[in-house]
């Protein structure tokens, strides 16, 4: 009897799992147990190919292999390389060297039939929940090492190949550990992807776009078709603070059980930009399926979830948008499986004006009828309409503009601002539950955004001229309060104030 | 049981049986209610007088439970009946060649009495200068002494209303259904408004009857018979507006258009009509001199000096009211003309919102309010 140490997911935890192989004479054949699903049970194959691909002998031995603890499912085939290890120990093909740890060092990975180690998803909650355990090494596929190279007081060791492993194991040839990689390091390499000095004109919805990436602001894009409403979006990552070491751990770990981290990238360093198509399902956006995996929503944690066309997506995908926009977290269970994901992310949604597009368009006409344009606008739902600070209308800008204008500010220049902003409001709410002004709830409003009278005196005008409802009127209280914060002020005045009204387009009167 | 009048009245109409027919039944048996007992008496020696007329619904209706459900409705919407025999009939729709026998009515009926009527026509789906065009049309209109005529339609004919009720005249609906009927559904306050400001709601079509299509073009000849002029605010060549003006072209009215946006084609109607020699017309003022309706001397007065606008002090509102002074702006265009900050200009913009100086419109664009 052998027993090697691995490591299993469960929602975005890992736990230990203890690897028993017993063989016996018999019949020969291999059989695995423990709640393993099919993945796992496929392995026996894998393992007895990579066994003799590595130059091993497979003795003719009835095997069973017990995944403890036997209550847990497993799935996946990160567990090939820790079955392998036991089943060539029972066998006597491979005695590990007196020096080496085997109850301190946790071993997974895939195997594939010539005995190479591949990737696994879920290394990062793997590797933290080891160092949790107080594991000390951990032998994992060598293209997984720079996803869990930040981590520290834990050893990583890259395996290519099986033989790799049983050498190790051995103590004939140790395996070189994965030099540790500081998260300031690789925060060096960020790339930004679409820079705000390649958008041209749109000098409103810039402005408002650097307004929601200070306060972390919901915000809404209304505009005719080619008006560059997703290239806007896809700016803000680019201009929202850097992510912390904490934060990127949170969002790596559910980029690394959804299998979405590239092979050989490290923690994550750019805020993700998640953009689910407007056909998705309420399971894709928030989260299920037979494992209750992470959805979109989860997948945009610390960044920002972009929805293109808002008003085509279901009824039931919006609304099952509250609880998360509400909590910052969600909570996924099925039949075998229960799990809390966070998913605290900035909502960017766009939409036409109108079902063919046009409506307010300078360049075309606009065919729809007032019903039209009105039910097009009701398919979103108040509660959530509720929840986004920033509406904005965003026009096509004309062709000349496109060819002619000078280079705009760059989204370093507009980081810099929004990051200050944000220190202001962390130095703010330190003593608080929340740390940004989109999240000031309705008694805190009353506290930070108070009002001199003149500024409430123009407020108030507002209301009136324009018809604004009380919905309005406290989203606007929040939006002024980070105008405020971009320029450093310390009270709200009425400029801030003025300025925040105009991020109110739905409330214009075309609208009703 | 017997029932009243009115409730006759309203199973006739209900049949919609064609007005050459209708009209020489009701001048021959002279009441509703005799040609329901008529009918009812001899059922198959009447069919022989309304011969060729579809009568399958005055059979289907000549009962007992009809009659009061028709009752119930005249009652509770507060619905009266006006049949072409009746004395205060209005004068213009007994000369135009195809008048409704039969009128169901809510409201002020003395509105018909009103010397100055106006009808005011128009697309549904308007653009917003063509809405605003409309509202202030009517109001102006309306502030001396004309009442406007609609359609009670979203778009022009919702802001027609909204103008004459504005400008303190009473305004008159015309529907193309039943009088019980919500329709269009939106416009139920709008209902409500009309019939508290002294106006009058006016159907051909018996309650109970639906909003069906064919019937709107068949109830414009009321809207342009019960008035002189027509003014078509917006309208496309191929649109129910237009056939109202064709209507009132046919019954002998003036027909008054708008110069709308030559380049967009939600007015080309109103561009074909120009060119077929309708009236031009820019103001209210230019109708009211037609007509011989400038009598209000003090209205005379405002309008032919230059209007004195007032003019922002601040120097950032200043520049971006001069800026709009041209012709309606895009944002990005304000800020270029302007110089300012984007910061600077939306608070400004604002503020200029607030004090009623400047509207926005549709797609971050914004105009001089000019009312």
């Amino acid at each position: 009897m052998a027993r090697a140490l691995s490591l299993g997911v469960s929602g975005v935890n890992g736990f230990p799992v203890h690897v028993e192989v017993f063989g016996v004479g018999g019949i020969p054949g291999m059989e695995i147990i423990g709640l393993p699903d099919a993945s796992v049970r496929e392995s026996r194959d894998r393992v007895s190919a990579a066994i003799i691909n590595s130059g091993k002998q497979m003795q003719p031995r009835k095997i069973t292999v017990n995944l403890a603890p036997a209550d847990m499912k497993k799935e996946g085939p990160s567990f090939d390389l820790p079955i392998a290890v036991g089943v060539l120990m029972v066998m006597g093909e491979l005695i590990p060297s007196p020096s080496y740890p085997s109850d301190r060092t946790a071993v997974f990975g895939e195997l594939s039939l010539d005995g190479k180690v591949r990737p696994v998803h879920g290394a990062l909650p793997m590797v933290i929940s080891a160092k949790e355990c107080g594991i000390e090494n951990v032998i994992l596929p060598a293209e997984n090492a720079k996803e869990v190279a930040c981590i520290e007081g834990i050893q990583i060791l890259p395996a290519n190949n099986l033989g790799d492993v049983i050498h190790h194991i051995e103590g004939s040839a140790l395996i070189e550990p994965q030099k540790q990689i500081s998260y300031e390091e690789l925060c060096k390499e960020t790339v930004v992807t679409v820079d705000m000095s390649q958008i041209r004109g749109q000098q409103a919805a810039r402005r408002a776009l650097e307004v929601a990436a200070a306060g972390g602001h919901n915000m809404l894009m209304i505009g005719v078709p080619g008006s560059g409403k997703t290239m806007l979006a896809r700016c803000l990552p680019g201009i929202l603070p850097p992510m912390t070491f904490e934060e990127s751990l949170e969002t790596t770990r559910i980029h690394s059980i959804c299998g979405r981290l590239a092979p050989g990238s490290g923690l994550m360093v750019t805020r993700p930009f998640s953009s689910p198509h407007h056909s998705s399902s309420v399971i894709s956006l928030i989260g299920g399926g037979p494992n209750a995996k992470p959805g979109e929503v989860s997948a945009a944690h610390n960044g920002v979830l972009f929805l293109d066309e808002l008003p085509e997506f279901s009824r039931g995908a919006l609304e099952a948008l509250r609880q998360p926009l509400e909590d910052g977290t969600v909570s996924v269970a099925r039949i075998r499986h229960q799990a809390q994901y966070q998913s605290s992310f900035m909502l960017i949604a766009a939409m036409n004006p109108c079902p063919c597009g046009y409506f307010g368009s300078t360049t075309h006409t606009c065919r729809c009828s007032p019903q039209e344009i009105r039910r097009y606008l009701d398919k979103i739902s108040g509660p959530l309409l509720d929840r986004i600070d920033l509406q904005i209308e965003v026009d096509a800008v004309p062709v000349q503009e496109i060819n002619n204008s000078s280079p705009a500010e760059s989204s370093a220049q507009v980081a810099a601002r929004v990051a200050a902003a944000r220190m202001l409001q962390q130095d703010r709410y330190r003593n608080e539950t929340f740390h940004c002004n989109a999240q000031l709830s309705n008694s805190a409003l009353r506290k930070y955004c108070a009002l001199n009278t003149e500024t409430a005196d123009l407020l108030n005008a507002a209301v009136e001229s324009m018809h604004l409802s009380m919905r309005a009127y406290n989203r606007i209280l929040k939006t002024a309060r980070t105008v405020a914060d971009l320029e450093g002020a310390d009270n709200i005045s009425s400029a801030h104030v003025a300025e925040a009204i105009q991020y109110r387009e739905l409330d214009q009167k075309y609208w009703r | 049981m017997k029932f009243d009048e009115r409730t006759y009245a309203a199973w006739l109409a209900f049949a919609e049986i064609p007005y050459d027919s209708l009209i020489p039944l009701i001048h021959q048996i002279k009441s509703a209610e005799g040609i329901y007992s008529e009918f009812k008496k001899s059922g198959s020696h009447l069919h022989e007088f309304i011969q060729g007329i579809p009568h399958e619904r005055l059979v289907s209706t000549a009962d007992e439970d009809s009659l009061s459900a028709f009752h119930r409705m005249l009652q509770d919407h507060e619905i009266q009946v006006l049949t072409i025999l009746e004395e205060s009939y209005p004068h213009c729709l007994r000369e135009i060649s195809d008048p409704p026998a039969i009128l169901f009515y809510q409201g002020n009926l003395s509105c018909l009495k009103f010397p100055r009527k106006a009808a005011m026509v128009g697309s549904r789906a308007a653009s917003y200068a063509g809405l605003k065009a409309a509202h202030k049309i009517a109001a102006e209109l309306s502030r001396n002494g004309v009442s406007i005529i609609s359609g009670l339609a979203y778009g022009v004919d919702t802001e027609s209303h909204l103008g004459c009720l504005d400008g303190g005249s009473p305004t008159i609906a015309v529907m193309g259904c039943g009088l019980d009927q919500t329709y269009p559904s939106r416009n139920d306050p709008l209902k409500k408004q009309i019939l508290a400001k002294d106006g009058l709601i006016l159907s051909e079509y018996a309650p109970g009857v639906k909003p069906i299509g064919h019937h709107f073009p068949y109830r414009n000849r009321i809207i342009s018979g019960l008035c002189d002029p027509v003014i078509l605010v917006e309208a496309r060549i191929r649109s129910g507006s237009m056939t109202t003006i064709s209507h009132a072209l046919k019954q002998g009215k003036e027909v008054y258009a708008y110069p709308g946006d030559p380049l967009s084609q939600l007015c080309d109607g109103n561009h074909l009509l120009l060119r077929e020699g309708a009236h031009y017309f820019t103001e209210a003022r230019d109708i009211l001199s037609d007509m011989n309706w400038l009598d209000n001397i003090q209205y005379v007065r405002q309008n032919n000096v230059c209007p004195s606008m007032k003019l922002p002090e601040n120097p950032s509102e200043l520049a971006v009211y001069k800026a709009l002074e041209k012709g309606d702006l895009g944002f990005d265009e304000l800020l270029k003309a302007t110089g300012m900050a984007s910061s600077e200009l939306l608070s400004t913009l604002t503020v200029l919102q607030i004090r009623k100086m400047i509207d926005p419109l549709p797609g971050k664009r914004y105009q001089i309010r000019n009312d």
